[in-house]
């Protein structure tokens, strides 16, 4: 410590204000310097001998503040009186066992957000196929169906739930009966090989109106006998009962065709098929069942090398919900094809100086494309 | 557990006051009643009036008794209404004459002996080191502290009358720490002056 900051202190340290490592080293240095150990005795010295003596207050003095008091308080105006009070509300509210029961009835008011009613209280929780409690979204129910619906019902209102949700996939102006008979259309045969092209795979699936259908049944029994024989492979037997309920007319009639179709396809390839996909999608043009027709026959065509007709089919699906992007692909893969592969099938098939359309259909007789699998239904 | 009153802190007191106990108040009044009267008493140099500014001072607590807050120190804000106070006074008396030392004293009609000998007495409750030692000292060191500047005689009376630190002077009366420390020195250095021709300042010396 030097001077100058002992006479910055000095004052604090004749007072004691000064803390305990301060004031030691304000005291060494009072030891050492003369200037410094003068001014602090001598200010030391007055305060000791200086010091004023306190007067008493007078006797007095105390009643008549106390006095005094009394009369004030008597004449606190009412502002005054409310000040004092909100000031003792205060004086209670910052308290802080209030901050604490405050902040314990928040944790406990908060807490019951997070209540929940016991697992089990239900019966039984309704859940949509994607596993979505029914009554947060759709008001489908997920429920074991009996093995045969009762006789003369419609398939669509079986179910009517999955129905209306497929029917809502793909919308079509005028298609509603057929969007419900085809939404309750049996599942088709196994997955068909894929297409001869291993890269060239076109994006095909399983057709989804198929399989919604489940085990339900569609309580046609002639519609069912047929499903049956198509699952089973019996594709003769198949198409014959599916052609049955056609001709038959109703509600499961444009799914059996587009069905009997798909057997003839299975059976006897897609030369054969390919005529009736045409047919089909001529019949049903711009439903969901001609859109599924004129997609098979795309792919029909594509399979026997015609791709003009190919492409054709495949146009007219471009800008309709749930085909657009499979026939874009399609029409992509179509163009890409190196055009030794597009002709190879037509000379293969031409014989020297035959008939051409006889020649393609020996160059393949037995082309089968894979069957889509078409969820979009 | 409540505290019991005596050991009560003055904010602890002037809380319960402002809920209504009473008896804090009376004892805020017996804790302060000498010290501030004693301030006033230097400023006003009049018995009668500093009796009734400091009862002024302890109605305008009652009277602002809902505005005190419980973070601020009690000392602090009673001694600034006496200040305040103090200053009105000595306002309304600038026509009049200062009062000698020699003045009498009047106190409730009776006592009439000089502000020399009041300041003489000494109180029963004082530190010895704090006492003046005799008549002659102390009535040379109130005309010491008389004569100091109006800024550094309320200076030095906060610091010995009231005991207050030199923070709270600073609040009190508006200024830097540091200038409270710079008025108190003067007003020391004056006292120092005042006292150098004292054997018994010389030996204290020692």
């Amino acid at each position: 410590m030097d001077c100058e900051k002992f006479d910055r202190i000095v004052l604090d340290l004749l007072y004691e204000e000064l803390d305990e490592l301060t004031s030691a080293a304000a005291r060494r240095h009072m030891e050492h310097c003369a200037r410094c150990r003068g001014i602090g005795s001598g200010l030391r010295a007055t305060r000791q001998i200086g010091g004023l003596p306190l007067v008493e207050a007078p006797a007095g003095l105390e009643e008549r503040i106390l006095s005094a008091e009394r009369n004030a308080r008597a004449e606190l105006s009412l502002r005054q009186r409310l000040g004092r009070s909100i000031s003792v509300m205060a004086g209670y509210a910052m308290r802080p066992q209030l901050a604490m029961a405050a902040l314990l009835l928040l944790m406990i008011g908060s807490s019951l957000l997070f209540l929940r009613a016991k697992p089990g209280a239900r019966e039984s929780v309704h859940v949509t196929e994607r596993g979505v409690p029914e009554s947060e979204s759709e008001t489908v129910t997920v429920v074991p169906m009996p093995a045969k619906a009762r006789a003369g019902e419609p398939a669509s209102e079986a179910r009517p739930g999955l129905a209306e949700r497929e029917g809502k996939r793909e919308k079509s102006a005028s298609g509603a009966d057929e969007e419900q008979g085809f939404a309750a259309a049996p599942p088709p045969a196994a997955a068909t090989p894929e297409l001869a092209k291993g890269d060239d795979k076109v994006e095909t699936k399983a057709t989804g109106g198929a399989a919604l259908e489940g085990d339900g049944g569609s309580g046609d029994d002639e519609y069912d006998q047929a499903m049956a024989d198509y699952r089973a492979g019996r594709y003769g037997h198949a198409q014959k009962n599916f052609d049955s309920v056609a001709n038959r007319g109703g509600g499961n009639a444009p799914t059996a065709e587009l069905f009997a179709a798909q057997a003839i396809r299975n059976q006897s390839g897609c030369n054969a098929a390919a005529p009736r996909f045409e047919s089909i999608n001529s019949r049903h043009r711009g439903t969901n069942i001609g859109n599924e027709a004129a997609w098979q026959a795309g792919d029909c065509y594509r399979a026997l090398g015609q791709q003009d007709n190919a492409r054709r089919s495949y146009k007219q699906l471009v800008g309709v919900a749930g085909y657009d992007d499979r026939a874009q692909r399609a029409l992509a893969a179509l163009d890409e094809e190196p055009m030794a592969a597009r002709k190879a099938p037509a000379k293969a098939a031409e014989p020297k100086g035959g008939a051409a359309a006889g020649a393609k259909q020996k160059a393949a007789p037995k082309a089968k494309p894979k069957p889509t699998t078409s969820d979009s239904f | 557990m409540a505290t019991a009153r005596g050991d009560a802190t003055d904010e602890m007191l002037m809380v319960r006051y402002q809920r209504g106990d009473r008896e804090a108040f009376a004892e805020l009044v017996r804790r302060h009643k000498t010290p501030i009267y004693n301030f006033v008493l230097r400023q006003v140099r009049q018995g009668n009036t500093a009796e009734d500014v400091t009862q002024d001072v302890f109605l305008r607590v009652v009277q602002n008794a809902s505005e005190f807050k419980h973070e601020a120190r009690f000392s602090t804000w009673v001694y600034t209404i006496a200040r305040n106070l103090c200053v009105d006074h000595l306002r309304k008396q600038t026509h009049r004459r200062h009062p000698s030392l020699d003045q009498p004293i009047t106190q409730n009609g009776e006592d009439s002996r000089p502000l020399v000998d009041h300041v003489a007495d000494v109180h029963p409750r004082a530190s010895v080191e704090r006492t003046a030692v005799g008549g002659e000292v102390a009535g040379r060191i109130l005309q010491a502290v008389e004569k100091l500047p109006e800024e550094q005689r309320e200076v030095f009376l906060l610091r010995e009358v009231a005991n207050l630190p030199f923070k709270e002077i600073a609040e009190i009366t508006g200024v830097g720490e540091n200038t409270v420390k710079s008025r108190m020195r003067y007003a020391l250095d004056r006292l120092q002056e005042a006292l150098s021709d004292f054997e018994e300042y010389a030996r204290a010396l020692r």
